[in-house]
């Protein structure tokens, strides 16, 4: 197909050179995303395609990291309304909401099988602000213009999801029968 | 509540932003002297670190699978445009890359007809200049206190004579010196030529027949129009120049005046003149015809009116 705006010629290789070392990232991100590994890997394949053929308004120097993922997000919210339809099922259901206000103590130790079974239940409006400021490290404000979203919802949209990840965890702790070291409801009650 | 409650309290709000390191200086600090003096806070930050240390740890462990990364590649590599595509331009720059060459030949062609018409325009107008100089200028044919009226009818002739008037009433500023019919030396062109001295300077009003030939029509080429007559100027050879067609003839206006003080003079002079031609060449030579005088004035003088 005729491109729509001139295209210099660049080699998919000074793509690539740019681009493949955040593969990982993008993907340990977009697993958390889609419903499903399959869905996962199609997503990073058309963010590569997209990021490939608009590889001419990158700008060389900038953030490609950031790059790639605003055009994953962009991905993520068109492709929303698919998973969605095939997926019902809303994680935050299974939270008992009554006590996010509350502080919620965590197991001593985390297990990796119980904080990714927590990440799961935290639903993925608030997983993905997560995933973007704890583990990728990016600031308030490349999460904001990642995802599309105003700084102050990029705030309280990670204070509830860390909330939520440590109550799942709570959860997951009492359901082993593991003591947190702050069930004392008195120490747990004193800043309230 | 007490001043420690209230103290936690603030902390608590501000320990995601503490901990994602997005708070001012000042208010970091407020928060590690509370944090330094309040065990409770401590673990909570504690608690909340450890959380998020688990998180990335886990996260960052997962690897995408090498087939992904192959798959990834290998769309690349199909993506890849050729070589011939990445270099053709969109359609609606090869339509404006034609049309600025359809303009550019168009405007190039509108050039080349306004140099010819220019050429053309000059190609007659230096009849009148020519005239002027070897006439007038050079050859100094006139009288410098200049003859009677009937004089100068006499030597124009009976198809001309008619003229002199309208050329005194249209020139009030200039005093006809000299009126008659010459040549210029290696040319059988055959002019009328009244010669006149105002403003300081000699004026000369020429005729001669067109044989066919004519000016350009063109906005570019006209510089003015008087009555419907288009009118032409040129500056040739040190002279002013301003060109007309009336009936069968060429008419110009020369002078060493201004060019836009020569473009009035033939602007008032074109109409008139037109008026008072004779109508139809043959008619005028037969009129020409008895008048031998005039004519061995023209053939064997050639300005030499003296």
């Amino acid at each position: 197909m005729m491109q729509l705006l001139y295209r210099p010629h660049v080699h998919v290789e000074d793509f690539e050179a740019v681009a493949m070392p955040h593969f990982a990232d993008l993907y340990r991100t977009a697993k958390w995303l889609a419903p499903n590994l399959t869905e996962a890997e199609d997503l990073i394949q058309e963010v590569y395609l997209e990021a490939w053929k608009s590889f001419h308004r990158f700008k060389s120097g900038t953030n490609c990291r950031a790059w790639l993922f605003q055009i994953m997000f962009h991905h993520v919210h068109h492709f929303r309304r698919k998973w969605t339809k095939e997926s019902k099922l809303d994680p935050f259901d299974n939270l008992e909401q009554g006590t996010i206000a509350a502080e919620v103590p965590v197991p001593e130790e985390i297990k990796d099988e119980d904080i990714l079974l927590a990440l799961e239940k935290v639903p993925v409006e608030f997983r993905e602000v997560v995933l973007l400021a704890d583990v990728q490290e990016f600031s308030y404000k490349e999460v904001a213009q990642t995802i599309g979203i105003p700084v102050g919802t990029v705030m309280s949209r990670l204070s509830r999801a860390r909330k939520l990840l440590r109550q799942a965890l709570s959860g997951v702790a009492r359901s082993y029968g593991i003591r947190t070291g702050r069930d004392d409801p008195a120490e747990v009650n004193r800043h309230e | 509540m007490n001043r420690i409650n209230i103290e936690c309290e603030r902390t608590r709000r501000q320990l995601d932003a503490y901990l994602s390191n997005e708070l001012l200086v000042e208010t970091t600090s407020e928060i590690l002297r509370h944090l330094e003096k309040c065990e409770a806070c401590s673990q909570e930050l504690a608690s909340r670190m450890k959380v998020r240390d688990a998180l990335r740890k886990v996260v960052l462990s997962q690897a995408p699978p090498d087939r992904l990364i192959e798959a990834v590649h290998q769309r690349l590599t199909e993506a890849q445009p050729s070589l011939w595509t990445t270099f053709h331009f969109p359609v609606w720059a090869l339509a404006m890359a034609s049309l600025v060459v359809v303009f550019g030949v168009f405007i190039g062609q509108q050039w080349l007809e306004v140099q010819r018409g220019r050429r053309m325009v000059a190609g007659v107008l230096t009849l009148g200049v020519s005239d002027h100089l070897h006439c007038a200028i050079r050859g100094h044919n006139y009288l410098d206190e200049g003859r009677p009226p009937d004089q100068l009818r006499e030597r124009l002739g009976p198809a001309y004579a008619g003229l002199l008037n309208v050329v005194q009433q249209r020139l009030p500023r200039f005093q006809i010196l000299e009126a008659h019919q010459c040549t210029v030396p290696g040319s059988p062109r055959k002019y009328v030529h009244f010669i006149t001295s105002g403003q300081g300077t000699i004026l000369s009003v020429i005729l001669t027949k067109r044989n066919g030939e004519s000016l350009p029509d063109g906005k570019s080429l006209v510089a003015d129009a008087s009555n419907g007559i288009n009118l032409y100027k040129a500056h040739l050879e040190g002279m002013n120049v301003a060109g007309f067609e009336a009936k069968d003839y060429f008419g110009f206006v020369v002078s060493d005046l201004d060019q836009n003080a020569v473009l009035q003079t033939a602007a008032g002079l074109a109409p008139a003149i037109r008026s008072a031609l004779p109508v139809g060449v043959a008619a005028l030579e037969s009129q020409e015809a008895p008048e031998i005088i005039e004519a061995s004035l023209i053939t064997n003088t050639s300005c030499d009116a003296r």
